[in-house]
């Protein structure tokens, strides 16, 4: 959208809101597109110059940071589409929202509005006594809505917004007679603009480079903090950007550096390695019964969590060596996980500690459950899911879809004996020329993991045969996943795949016309040890993550009901 | 004191649940008998885990049958509908039989169930002189030599009794309760193949209400081993299984001293492939479904085997088969039916009275000295067991052998 410099069309049918498009416009007139440098020359104040909608995590997170963890958010969130290749961080910037997902937020809006005017919660967000609990107050209701509004846009409210809103509410509470009910719906629509809904980027000319439109404060408060923390800016942070001191290269260095070292960055590795390694494909994950005894709901909900936890745990808690994430054999069970990689669980509830036995080829990443399962069939593993998914998400080097008329006959045969094993059986599929170009990038690699069943269950045979865990990257052979995870740490490509990553991820677009930033990010991570905290916190303070190198926003087509 | 063979894991002992599962998660039971006449020999017997330490979770516990209706020449034990019926004349009954005097005869053979005081066969089944059910009388019967005297004269403290023969060749059993019991319904069904006790145990202990796991450590030898310690006890976690109902193998299971739970510590000895343990006081937990306090189905009792031992042959996929045996206090047999008060007779039909005549007069254990009467009676139940990580709580032993 930003890319072609168009409004989403969401935003169109969030218009059908209580408040339209032209709201995006409220910092000043939006223009036309053009090269940066004559856009930095037409406008003077800050344009909006890209609109990212919060994913789901992102919209309950900050719910649950400005009106406390009590207050349920309670509805189905349209999902936000993927780019091929891309982090779903991308594909928010592309995201509109359709006239079903407008119904659902706008139901989960009202929904949270509701909570926080009832009578347990109103005390905390109401500064103020009506004059009449039956009838509007306009200064009693500024007074509440106007902080409110501050957190949810991320910045403050402009006068039409803040006049829109009061006077919604006003009309609300006339109509219902109840004061609280006006509030509500003044609170509703705010949950429902895109002002919430989308963190709107704007930009303004940078003073220190002519010609150049950077972020400006409010912007960059909101990156930092949806990057870092994934979630919505706290007081501190807004109270930086109100005061313009995110500009200062030391101020922003300073206030990101104190970030990574928070213990709200666990959420932001968190959600940066749900995208980089696709976990909604969990929300999807179903697995034949019969062929997978060990596989329930507890053990799906447990498997995206334990690769997390493994995550956070060998990169923040253990300040771990990214690399090593392909190795480390310190993890976490439940006792439901524990059936299926069998081994003892000391809790009856919750999550214990665990590291696996030397040999137990349980190497980082790659031999846990959750990454085995999602890169297999339902009933089957599949090394070429999972080698397809080591090229493309670890490496970052993309691998073309099949062709549409491929003869999967020989692989999905698994209980034939003359092909007893899943080597056996891709190898014959390979006789087809059309599908051996990428099955030969895909395939040895998945292969070494072909100890592990379609959930990751241990197994040393299939069919009766005894599995062969060789494998091959490029021209370096190996055997299993400790093998396998041993070359990807030792790979270059790994290493800057998850820079180009972090790159994309904070800039919400893809790496690839930023070669050099990633080589730089690349050389620093390198230089840190690969810590992962220095990999942020050096994307978030490369100056050119926040330039802007794309025309702003067209012309709003709708008027603002607040600006009647 | 954590001896050597046990894996001391921070004050928690833990067994290796696949140190023998050479064959991984497979399934299948080595033949239809409940345990092995002789064990596995050397050659298939797999290694002990270095660590001594090797956990099971209990998949089947349910009463022992000969399976056919050889044992039964009368057939099963009568509805109490039918044996209101045999005392009458036969003129009479033949009347109540037909068609239009059924609710005359539903009225009789439900008030045949009640006696003085609103007692009743099941809630009050001593209150009662109904006549007994015909025996078992095979020689055939599954179980273990609880008192040594192949005589059948009882031992010190026993009662005379006839001795069983096991289908795979052992002989001396000791099975008094089979022998009372084992026409009845519910534990023979109709056409022998065993009746609704069996299926209604798997069913029980499925639910995971009072599963039970076996902890063995200081094991040294699958062959030859004198110095075994056996934890036989009940845990509140539940076991998963398939769809097929098999319990799931390799899962987690803590013995912890929460509830009506039980901790039994029996000296064990390996030979040839089978563990044997000691005569002890063994007690499990045993509950009726799942209910409230006022609720039958949620009523705990327990399983009491006095002189009570286990024996339980290795098998090459790492379970264990075998039998719990013991004598068991008599009204412990019919504490179920017990409980179920008059719904029992006059739903099931199930005439408790006459079971516990029928107890009574088969009882061999825990003779009296004042009466000379035995109060308890041998029994067996069979057992099978997968393999299981099975968390041994220290402080559980408060509850061991109450």
């Amino acid at each position: 959208m930003t890319r072609s410099g168009l409004l989403p069309r969401g935003l169109v049918a969030l218009g059908a809101g209580a408040v339209l498009v032209a709201a995006l416009s409220a910092h000043g007139a939006a223009g036309a597109g053009g090269d940066v440098a004559s856009t930095a020359a037409r406008f003077a104040g800050p344009r909006i110059t890209g609109l990212r909608r919060l994913t789901e995590a992102q919209y309950r997170n900050t719910i649950a940071d400005i009106f406390g963890p009590d207050i349920r958010v309670a509805g189905r969130f349209e999902p936000i589409v993927r780019p091929v290749h891309e982090l779903i961080a991308s594909g928010a910037r592309d995201s509109s929202v359709s006239p079903s997902g407008l119904e659902q937020l706008d139901a989960i809006g009202r929904g949270v509005a509701a909570q926080v005017f009832d009578d347990k919660h109103r005390a905390l967000f109401l500064p103020c006594q009506p004059h009449d609990e039956a009838a509007p107050d306009e200064s009693c209701a500024r007074a509440a809505l106007l902080p409110l509004g501050r957190y949810l846009f991320r910045r403050p409210l402009t006068d039409a917004e803040g006049n829109g809103y009061v006077a919604m509410a006003g009309a609300a509470a006339r109509t219902a007679h109840s004061f609280d009910k006006g509030l509500e719906l003044g609170l509703a629509a705010m949950l429902e603009s895109p002002q919430f809904l989308y963190i709107v980027e704007t930009a303004q000319p940078d003073p220190q480079h002519p010609g150049v439109l950077v972020l400006d404060d409010y912007s960059r408060a909101s990156r930092l903090s949806y990057t870092l923390w994934n979630t919505t800016p706290d007081a501190a942070l807004l109270a930086s950007a109100a005061s313009g001191r995110l500009h200062d290269p030391a101020v922003l260095a300073a206030t990101a550096a104190k970030m990574v070292k928070s213990p709200r960055f666990e959420d932001g590795i968190r959600a940066f390695f749900a995208d980089m390694l696709l976990f909604e494909r969990f929300d999807s994950l179903s697995k034949d019964p019969i062929i997978f005894p060990y596989f329930n709901s507890e053990v799906a909900a447990a498997m995206p969590e334990q690769m997390l936890r493994t995550i956070t745990d060998h990169l923040l808690t253990r300040d771990g060596d990214y690399r090593q994430l392909f190795l480390t054999g310190h993890t976490f069970m439940t006792r439901a996980l524990g059936g299926l990689y069998q081994v003892p669980v000391h809790k009856d509830k919750g999550w214990e500690p665990y590291q696996f036995a030397p040999g137990a080829d349980r190497a980082g990443l790659l031999g846990q459950a959750g990454f085995l399962a999602i890169y297999s069939q339902t009933g089957r593993s599949s090394p070429t899911l999972r080698g397809r998914a080591i090229r493309e998400l670890l490496l970052c080097q993309p691998v073309p879809n099949p062709p549409g008329n491929v003869n999967f006959t020989a692989v999905q045969d698994v209980k034939n004996r003359a092909m007893p094993t899943a080597r056996v059986r891709l190898a014959a599929h390979m006789t087809d020329e059309n599908c051996a170009g990428c099955h030969r990038l895909t395939d040895p690699l998945g292969l070494s993991l072909e100890r592990f069943d379609g959930i990751g269950g241990w197994r040393t045979t299939e069919n009766g045969a005894v599995i062969d865990p060789a494998g091959k990257l490029d021209k370096q052979d190996f055997s299993g996943a400790e093998g396998l995870g041993k070359l990807l740490a030792a790979s270059p490509d790994a290493s800057q795949c998850v820079a180009s990553r972090a790159l994309e991820y904070v800039r919400g677009q893809p790496s690839d016309d930023a070669d050099a930033m990633v080589e730089s990010l690349d050389s620093h991570f390198a230089a840190s040890g690969y810590r992962i905290r220095a990999l942020f916190l050096d994307a978030v303070t490369q100056p050119q993550v926040w330039e802007v190198k794309e025309p702003p926003l067209g012309a709003p087509t709708h008027l603002s009901l607040l600006e009647r | 004191m954590i001896r050597p063979g046990r894996l001391g894991l921070g004050g928690v002992v833990i067994a290796g649940a696949l140190a023998l599962s050479g064959a991984g998660l497979l399934r299948g039971h080595a033949g239809a008998s409940p345990a092995r006449a002789q064990g596995l020999p050397p050659a298939r017997l797999p290694a002990p885990p270095p660590s001594g330490v090797m956990g099971f979770v209990v998949e089947n516990f349910v009463p022992t049958i000969v399976p056919g209706m050889d044992s039964c020449p009368h057939g099963t034990a009568p509805r109490l509908r039918e044996e209101y019926l045999r005392t009458l004349t036969a003129d009479e009954a033949a009347r109540l039989r037909r068609k239009e005097n059924e609710k005359e005869l539903t009225n009789l053979w439900h008030a045949y169930a009640f006696g003085a005081g609103g007692t009743n066969i099941c809630s009050q089944p001593d209150r009662f002189q109904h006549a007994l059910f015909p025996p078992v009388e095979s020689k055939f019967a599954y179980g273990l030599d609880l008192d040594g005297d192949a005589s059948g004269g009882g031992g010190k403290d026993g009662c005379a009794h006839g001795k069983f023969v096991s289908p795979d060749g052992l002989s001396g059993i000791d099975n008094q309760e089979y022998r009372a019991m084992g026409c009845e319904l519910e534990l023979r069904g109709n056409d022998g193949s065993g009746g609704d006790s069996l299926t209604g145990m798997k069913q029980f202990h499925t639910s995971g209400e009072w599963t039970q796991v076996i902890l063995l450590k200081n094991v040294h030898s699958l062959v030859k081993d004198d110095d075994v310690e056996v934890i036989y006890a009940n845990t509140a976690d539940r076991p998963e299984i398939d769809n097929k109902g098999n319990f799931l193998r390799g899962l987690s299971f803590t013995v912890a001293d929460k509830g009506a739970r039980h901790r039994n510590v029996l000296k064990g000895h390996i030979r040839d492939g089978v563990l044997t343990t000691d005569p002890a006081d063994i007690r499990l937990a045993e509950t009726w479904g799942q209910g409230g306090a006022r609720d039958i189905r949620g009523n705990r009792t327990q399983y009491h085997y006095l002189k009570g031992r286990l024996r339980l042959a290795f098998e090459p996929d790492g379970s264990l088969r075998g039998l719990v045996g013991g004598y068991r206090p008599l009204f412990d047999v019919i504490v179920s039916t017990s409980l179920g008060g008059a719904g029992s007779a006059l739903v099931a039909g199930i005439d408790c009275s006459a079971q516990l005549a029928g107890l009574r007069k088969y009882a061999d254990g825990a003779r009296d000295p004042r009466t000379g009467q035995c109060t308890a009676i041998s029994s067996a139940m069979r057992i099978e067991a997968v393999p299981a990580f099975i968390n041994d709580l220290p402080t559980s032993t408060e509850t061991a052998l109450k």
